[in-house]
């Protein structure tokens, strides 16, 4: 048996899933994520990182292969590297094998990845430059809003009068909740409205994909908000598409995970080659 | 004991001092070191540099402006479909960071940089300007005559401007000083393909940099130490996928171009960057007539790139295929200056040449000055991951 690692660098978290691999399952030993205000990523990373070996009871010397995600590039000790949409695709594909979508928000970037049963990326697209479509904006006008994070989602589903913002410029949408604010919208519409802009956006990405039926499941740090589910849902809907938003417990973890995955399957890859990489 | 003057990090440390400086300040100083010292630029692609070495004078190697050089007079001289290069290496000449350089030579690989050597003929008519031409045909009687006299020309105009005779004694030994300079980086770039995780490019792009500035002997000394640092220090081999990089030969990349593909999990193991170090594929023989030996190296011993006119179709892409081949590459990286009609009209026909034998590609443009990597960093990311999981076992 192999054991691997896959550390998800990204923009608000920091996530490290430990499996070991080989015929059948993979198992998964250990996790860990830590949000990253303001601190060092890569530090952050590398003590998660241990944590999860000293967990699992293992040494960095049993891991066979370190990959890294997102930003985690320059992680010193990683053996390989794979781009976000690769790992979330294999990630989101182990979560539920039904998964033929994967929508990754999180907290700069939503992208919408079309992926076989494998986990091989088929196609995707992101959002632009612009932060309005993804979960820092979120953030920052729940912080506004004085309502805490883990309450937006709960809130948002009460919504019934949503009103729309800006799903293209940041400064505009923000513009837009201060006019709502004085309007005397309720929060609840505000960030229904929010999800619903987000959710708008997000559902366009995965028609450019050709998503139209099967499963998506929603990965990063934005999948466990229930308004944004319930927004996708709707938006689908909307849009005649035949597909079945998911999300499920462990869907921030999808890519480190996945790069964990494709860590244990390109080291026996390399190992049948007799060229294997050196990890840490 | 170890020099820590010859530590790799100090060898790029100095390199890259010198690709930062936009004076060009060890010419300027190699310059004011003797009296009557003369330098001679040169853009890409290739110029015989031993025929400036043996008047006695500094060849300077101008790549254009970099990212860090705003351009605002150079951008009155040509139009916006035109490539950068010329543009900055015009407002390098308006701003007086180039007013102790003697001569300038553009040799022969587009129209653009022909009509630059006109414009600085104009703009600075104290300056030795000359347009080097370079064959199409490759039959010695009748391109290598053409060029043994392009070169002859060359000679009389350096000793004009010189003062000097260049003596064929002069000429033998600097071609063998640039032998050896083209040997030592033959070497380099065999290391790189043997262990890319070694040498990795943002760091060979560096010292190749570093010869257009030195005079060649102290590049060359530079060129061992490195080898010799990197022999030295093991560094982590990464699971990266293995790439050519091609169409860099002109107006140069942003070093953090160079960076973002390698941090995107691509080791570049071959590439075609400053191609005045391996424009002639091996020695220079020494014995004989010097021009006659030049031009014949020119003629049948020269790389095949978008640069040299290749008349036989069937043989456009084979030395890219070749070199695909022969390094151990899993795939190539087209990267070409915006509007480089060389690099980017070729492009169509080595893509042809790699389909033929299954070698994936992508492809993307640059400009010297760009900025935002992250698009660069996702085609490669991306296409790296495909090369590693889903190439043939």
């Amino acid at each position: 048996m192999t054991i691997t690692a896959g550390i998800d660098v990204g923009t608000g978290c920091v996530k490290v899933a430990l499996f070991e691999v080989g015929e059948g399952t993979p198992r998964w030993l250990g996790r860990a994520a830590e949000r990253v205000r303001q601190r060092d990523p890569y530090r952050l990373a590398e003590d998660a990182y241990d944590g999860v070996l000293r967990e699992a009871g293992l040494k960095r010397s049993d891991v066979a292969y370190v990959a890294t995600t997102g930003d985690g590039e320059n992680l010193e000790f990683h053996t390989g590297h794979f781009y976000s949409m690769t790992t979330h695709a294999r990630g989101g594909v182990f979560l539920d094998p039904s998964t033929r979508a994967v929508l990754d928000v999180g907290a700069l970037h939503g992208r919408a990845i079309r992926t076989d049963e494998r986990g091989k990326v088929l196609g995707y697209k992101m959002t632009s430059q612009c932060a309005s479509g993804s979960g820092q904006f979120l953030e920052n006008i729940a912080r506004y809003l004085g309502i805490a994070q883990d309450e937006i989602g709960a809130l948002s589903v009460q919504g019934q009068n949503p009103e729309k913002v800006s799903s293209i410029c940041a400064v505009l949408a923000e513009t837009d909740v201060i006019n709502m604010v004085s309007r005397g919208i309720s929060a609840a519409n505000i960030l229904k409205g929010i999800h619903v802009s987000m959710a708008q956006r997000l559902a366009a990405l995965l028609k450019g994909v050709g998503a139209f039926d099967g499963t998506v499941l929603v990965t990063g740090g934005l999948a466990l908000d229930a308004g944004l589910v319930r927004a996708l849902e709707e938006a689908a809907a909307e849009g005649r598409m035949r597909v079945e938003v998911k999300s499920h417990p462990d869907s921030m973890f999808a890519g480190a995970i996945g790069a964990a995955l494709w860590g244990g399957f390109r080291h026996q890859k390399l190992q049948a080659r007799a060229q294997l990489a050196i990890a840490s | 004991m170890i020099d820590t003057n010859k530590t790799t990090a100090a060898i790029v440390a100095r390199c890259q001092e010198l690709f930062d400086d936009l004076e060009f300040g060890s010419a300027r100083e190699w310059k004011e070191a003797g009296p009557n010292r003369r330098v001679v630029a040169y853009m890409p692609i290739y110029v015989p540099r031993e025929l400036i070495h043996a008047a006695g004078m500094l060849p300077l190697g101008i790549l254009g402006g970099g990212e860090n050089l705003e351009v605002i007079h150079g951008d009155a001289y040509y139009q916006s479909y035109i490539c950068r290069i010329p543009r900055s290496t015009l407002e390098l000449g308006v701003t007086g960071r180039l007013d102790f350089v003697d001569g300038f030579l553009f040799p022969s690989i587009c129209d653009v940089i022909r009509n630059l050597s006109g414009i600085w003929k104009l703009l600075f008519p104290k300056v030795y300007v000359r347009y080097f031409d370079v064959p199409q045909n490759f039959d010695d009687e009748i391109g290598g005559r053409y060029y043994v006299q392009e070169l002859t020309e060359l000679r009389e105009g350096l000793e004009r401007l010189g003062g000097v005779r260049v003596t064929d004694e002069a000429l033998r030994a600097s071609t063998a000083l640039y032998n050896e300079n083209r040997r030592l980086i033959r070497e380099l770039y065999a290391v790189r393909a043997e262990a890319p995780w070694l040498a990795p490019t943002s760091e060979v792009y560096l010292l190749l940099r570093a010869g257009m500035v030195l005079p060649v002997e102290e590049h060359s000394q530079l060129l061992r130490d490195y080898l010799a640092a990197v022999r030295a220090a093991p560094r982590p081999r990464r699971d990266n996928c293995r790439v050519v990089l091609n169409g860099v030969f002109c107006e140069q990349p942003p070093l953090n171009l160079i960076k973002a593909i390698e941090m995107s999990g691509c080791y570049v193991v071959d590439d075609d960057f400053t191609l005045v170090n391996r424009w002639l594929l091996d020695d220079v023989p020494l014995a004989g007539d010097p021009l006659r030996n030049l031009a014949s190296a020119f003629l049948h011993r020269s790389a095949e790139t978008s640069a040299k006119y290749q008349p036989d179709e069937a043989k456009k892409g084979k030395f890219l295929v070749d070199s695909v081949r022969s390094n151990g590459a899993e795939g190539v990286i087209f990267a070409a200056p915006s509007f480089c009609d060389p690099a980017l009209l070729d492009r169509p026909m080595l893509e042809s040449a790699l389909d033929r034998v299954d070698v994936p590609h992508i492809g993307f443009k640059y400009a010297e000055n760009s900025a935002q990597m992250q698009p660069v960093r996702e085609q490669a990311g991306t296409f790296a991951d495909s090369i590693k999981l889903w190439s043939a076992p």
